[in-house]
């Protein structure tokens, strides 16, 4: 305490918080940039851990996995009669699967959707065990890049045949084959656990298998792990699957790096593993999905296993492939309770080296106090801070507000209706240009600009804290595209060309509409331009991923209350009692 | 004046029948959150408890219902008539506000409020937290009319009154009788002069005074100390008789004693909740439960009388708000509904804002806190990837912001009585 009394004293004898309290927009960019330092400094030595399993039952790669050569020739055999599928229609396909799933004993149902096509899925009670949990094997018919999942197929039927013959699961296992990763899969999903008969109890795990081709080798193994809505599988998962692959001696890439670059471990092959990861996050969802966010908010663990191709170098053979669900299925089987608790935080340096939720929390966090910073300089800073609460131009604010807000939740709805992702752009651009046109044909009154601003920065603030856990790259994301509302001035008489010029760069910058372009548009080539709009709708309609109401309501209103705070004001004469109070 | 008033309480009201017609699954949502209902104020388990009595099957023995047999005898009236009832809650709601805004009239000399003194109402009733409150049909805003009643009843003097309705409220929720000592010391000195909330009682301040009319002042004393006596006698009395018409509602039983006052005492409903209690008796070997309920009860009661004795001849208005917000504080089974009842009261500490040394963290750090809390709620029960403690270490913070608060006007409240009674915001008396 008596240091505090000291540092307190001292604070006090040099003037700092009225110093400070002057400089408030000053602090809020410096702890912006805190925040951007602390997230670069992740991939730093010493920032980052070494991926461990938490839970000691899982035991990955401890037992010899036996789907080698003696499956050779079953999977090859399923493989030619599976080669001439894709000219079938998919009834006919589902139909020859079940007969052959039912040949062991699995029982198999199909799921019939109008939107979506039917799904197949067959279910082998555990030997062992009481039957209440199961683990999902999941086959999209087509993959995410609309090849047929020929090998995957393959596998899938070989893999259940070769499960059913051994006595030691305790967990049931469910194949499924659904038309594709994305809402087909996602629609028997939420079936599962609503609507279908045929059930093999709460669903643990699941993985989903990707080999788009019928040949007999591929090079390395992609694994995608990000759910929707900022939901993650337990880390235990991904490292049973990424010790596995290695174990059987194949490289593994995440978030879709290239070959040559999966060897490197540096700062900045760590640095770009990060920000990759940071912005699938972001997008998961939105960017194609390969099957595991269709498990995403039932409590289930779901990745994503592709087989990768290169032209010259493919030489693990498919049952390879099909030895990483084998063990991985083992793994999970000897689970007896849940995934562990608190393992569901984390980011992704390399296959085996993460960053935990406390280490890259706090990056988030400054974005969030930077604009409480930034609502609170726009509020005490100006000569109108002592107005009283019931000030006109508080209501006015608050009116504001609620009509933004309202505005935002109908555009959110109405995109989902008619989409007009071209009317979204150009009306952002028109409403960052408005103040700027208007000049001084039209004017507000100063103190309403000032209480706009503190209103929409300490919503966006709230809105930030809200995701932090939630969905963590979101939070991130908004924090650093939003931010440039920060620096929008309020504009008065005097204020030069320059001034409003800038004005209008930093809403057109911040705006959630064009940001959200301009970021893809440099950062993702898969879904860059206005594509991304109809992405946003598609994952509400199929995946139920709020990313599109969050940008609209989290974002959106409080740019539209710091673009009206950004028109010309005219200054307000203050009666002479205001001024009495001291803040 | 009276125009405004209407029509801030219709504004109110429209508001809320609104809501409701627009949002029909709104209160079944709020029910089901554990911000808004706990086991005792739930409004599904009144539902339940309605029915029972309708049936005229016994109302208690299930184990799930724990509301006074009073509020369920009043409700069973409307018939299960969803409109009615919304009706009802939204003119209780409304008349919290009302009252708010009677006890600033009568302060209104003291309290220098700048604004017309409809504001407090407008600012209860525009309060999203009591908004939801309302919505959610928590029983917590019984608690909250009744209060409020016994506080106006008490300050213009009407000791009957404000004795039945402190006994009502204590009815509702048990921890209202804790109230009763506060409300006793604001009961005026004086039958006819006003008096203000920062300095009520002048002669016990200003000492010279005191000694020119101590004669006088004496025998004013006594006859106030009477009169508290007395309205504590005619509180505790009411409860009694509120318990013994209970017990001829509840078909001469008295289970129900057990089913809602011993069970708001006793905590034995372990249930997440905004409170700081849960967590701890989750996993508690069983003899040492009924230790820790007492001394947690204990906490409540002594800070309920050491604040409202250290305030009483100079500031007890202030410290009937402040134990209010202790009990919200401290109570096993709060709700937001408590505490929107606390901010609602919050106004009138406007003499001492100035002396606020942290209003901006505090409100940030409660803003904050009671957003989060759903969320990690969310994140623990609906995804799974959180657990328990992510969801009570935001009870904490919480708990913290609310304590923030009422610690800061405990020290206004003491920086004000050093100023006798007449704020100087810019005096320093402390290094810190």
């Amino acid at each position: 305490m008596a240091l505090l009394a000291t540092i307190h004293r001292r604070v006090i004898d040099m003037g700092l918080v009225p110093k400070i309290m002057k400089r408030l927009p000053l602090v809020s960019i410096f702890l912006a940039a805190i925040g951007i330092v602390l997230f670069l400094m992740l991939p730093m030595d010493g920032q980052y851990r070494h991926t461990y399993i938490s839970e000691n039952a899982l035991m990955p790669s401890q037992a010899y996995s036996y789907f080698r050569e003696s499956e050779w020739n079953i999977l090859r055999g399923y493989r030619t009669e599976i080669d001439i599928f894709p000219s079938m229609p998919s009834r006919d396909r589902n139909l020859v699967m079940t007969q052959w799933l039912e040949e062991f004993g699995t029982k198999t149902s199909v799921y019939h959707n109008d939107e979506y096509g039917d799904t197949l899925y067959g279910i082998f009670n555990a030997p062992r065990g009481d039957g209440t949990e199961a683990i999902v094997l999941a086959i999209p018919w087509y993959n995410a890049d609309g090849e047929f999942n020929t090998g995957g197929a393959a596998l899938g039927i070989a893999l259940s045949r070769f499960f059913s013959r051994w006595p030691i699961w305790s967990k049931n296992i469910i194949v499924v084959f659904s038309e594709n990763p994305d809402g087909a899969l996602r629609s028997w999903v939420d079936a599962y656990h609503h609507s279908l008969d045929l059930t093999g109890g709460s669903i643990e795990a699941a993985i989903v298998m990707d080999y788009p081709s019928s040949s007999d080798f591929f090079d390395y193994v992609e694994i995608y792990y990000h759910g929707i809505n900022g939901e993650l599988p337990n880390l235990d998962l991904l490292n049973i699957a990424i010790q596995i692959t290695e174990h059987e001696g194949m490289q593994v890439s995440l978030h879709g790096l290239p070959k040559e670059s999966l060897h490197q471990n540096n700062y900045f092959s760590r640095l770009r593993t990060l920000l990759l990861g940071t912005k699938d996050a972001l997008l998961s969802g939105i960017k194609p999905r390969h099957g595991n966010e269709a498990f995403s908010g039932f409590r289930i663990q779901a990745i994503t296993l592709k087989a990768k191709f290169t032209p010259d170098n493919n030489d693990h053979d498919i049952t390879s492939f099909g030895r990483i669900a084998e063990a991985s299925f083992r793994s999970v089987n000897n689970l007896l309770e849940k995934f562990h608790q608190s393992f569901f935080f984390y980011l992704i340096l390399a296959p085996k080296y993460f960053v935990s939720i406390s280490s890259y929390l706090p990056s988030a966090v400054t974005f969030s106090v930077a604009f409480a910073i930034s609502s609170l300089s726009s509020y005490i800073n100006n000569s109108y801070s002592t107005l009283p609460i019931f000030s006109e131009y508080n209501l006015l604010a608050g009116l504001l507000f609620t009509i933004s807000i309202t505005f935002s939740f109908f555009v959110a709805r109405l995109s989902l209706l008619f989409t007009e992702p071209r009317l979204l752009v150009l009306g952002s651009v028109f409403l960052s240009v408005l103040p700027h046109l208007l000049g001084n044909r039209f004017t507000i009154p100063e103190p309403l600009s000032y209480r706009l601003k503190s209103i929409a920065f300490l919503y966006i603030s709230l809105v930030l804290t809200s995701l932090l856990v939630l969905n963590f790259s979101l939070a991130f994301g908004i924090g650093i595209l939003g931010f440039a509302m920060t620096a929008v001035k309020t504009i008065t008489i005097h204020s030069s060309m320059r001034v409003r010029v800038r004005n209008t760069m930093h809403l057109l910058l911040s705006n959630p509409f064009t940001s959200v372009l301009l970021f893809t548009y440099i950062f993702d080539k898969d879904i860059y331009g206005i594509k991304i709009f109809y992405e946003f709708i598609h994952s509400w309609n199929t995946l139920n991923c709020w990313t599109w109401f969050i940008i609209c309501v989290g974002w959106l209103p409080p740019w539209i209350l710091v673009s009206i705070s950004s028109i010309q004001t005219n200054t307000v004469m203050q009666s002479p009692d205001y001024g009495k109070k001291q803040l | 004046m009276k125009g405004s008033v209407g029509a801030v309480l219709l504004a109110g009201i429209a508001l809320r029948l609104a809501t409701t017609l627009v949002f029909p699954t709104l209160q079944q949502t709020l029910d089901k959150s554990v911000e808004f209902s706990t086991p005792i104020t739930s409004f599904k388990s009144l539902r339940e408890g309605i029915y029972l009595l309708n049936n005229d099957l016994p109302v208690y023995d299930g184990g799930v219902v724990h509301h006074s047999p009073m509020l369920l005898a009043i409700l069973s009236i409307f018939n299960g008539s969803e409109f009615l009832v919304s009706l009802f809650y939204t003119i209780i709601d409304s008349l919290i506000a009302l009252n708010l805004i009677h006890i600033l009239n009568y302060f209104q000399n003291s309290i220098n409020f700048n604004n017309p003194t409809w504001a407090i109402g407008l600012l209860y009733l525009f309060n999203p937290l009591s908004l939801l409150t309302c919505i959610s049909r928590s029983s917590t805003i019984f608690n909250n009319l009744f209060i409020s009643y016994s506080i106006y009843f008490a300050l213009n003097n009407n000791l009957l009154l404000a004795s039945i309705f402190i006994a009502l409220a204590s009815n509702i929720s048990i921890y209202s009788l804790l109230l009763i000592l506060p409300v006793s010391f604001i009961i005026p000195k004086n039958y006819s002069s006003t008096y203000s909330p920062t300095h009520s009682h002048s002669a016990s301040i200003d000492s010279n005074k005191k000694k020119i009319s101590n004669n006088n002042n004496a025998n004013k004393i006594s006859k106030l100390n009477c009169s508290r006596l007395r309205f504590a006698i005619f509180a505790l009395l009411s409860f009694t008789l509120l318990i013994a018409i209970s017990f001829i509602i509840n078909n001469s039983n008295w289970n129900f004693i057990y089913a809602t006052f011993w069970m708001d005492l006793s905590s034995s409903k372990n249930f997440p909740n905004l409170g700081l209690w849960w967590y701890f008796f989750i996993e508690m070997f069983d003899s040492f439960i009924p230790f820790y309920k007492t001394v947690f009860n204990l906490f409540i009661v002594s800070i309920v009388l050491t604040i409202s004795i250290r305030f009483n001849s100079s500031q007890p208005f202030y410290s009937l708000i402040l134990s209010i917000g202790w009990i919200t504080l401290t109570k096993p089974y709060p709700t937001l509904g408590d505490i929107s009842f606390f901010i609602g009261l919050i106004p009138f500490f406007k003499p001492l804002f100035g002396y606020l040394k942290y209003p901006v963290i505090s409100s940030l750090l409660f803003l904050h806190a009671i957003l989060l809390s759903p969320i990690f709620y969310h994140i623990w029960i609906d995804v799974g990837s959180g657990n328990s403690n992510f969801f009570y270490a935001i009870n904490l913070v919480y708990a913290l912001s609310v304590a923030l608060i009422i610690t800061e006007f405990c020290w206004a409240m003491l920086r004000c009585e050093y100023d006798k009674g007449s704020p100087n915001y810019k005096a320093k008396v402390a290094q810190i």
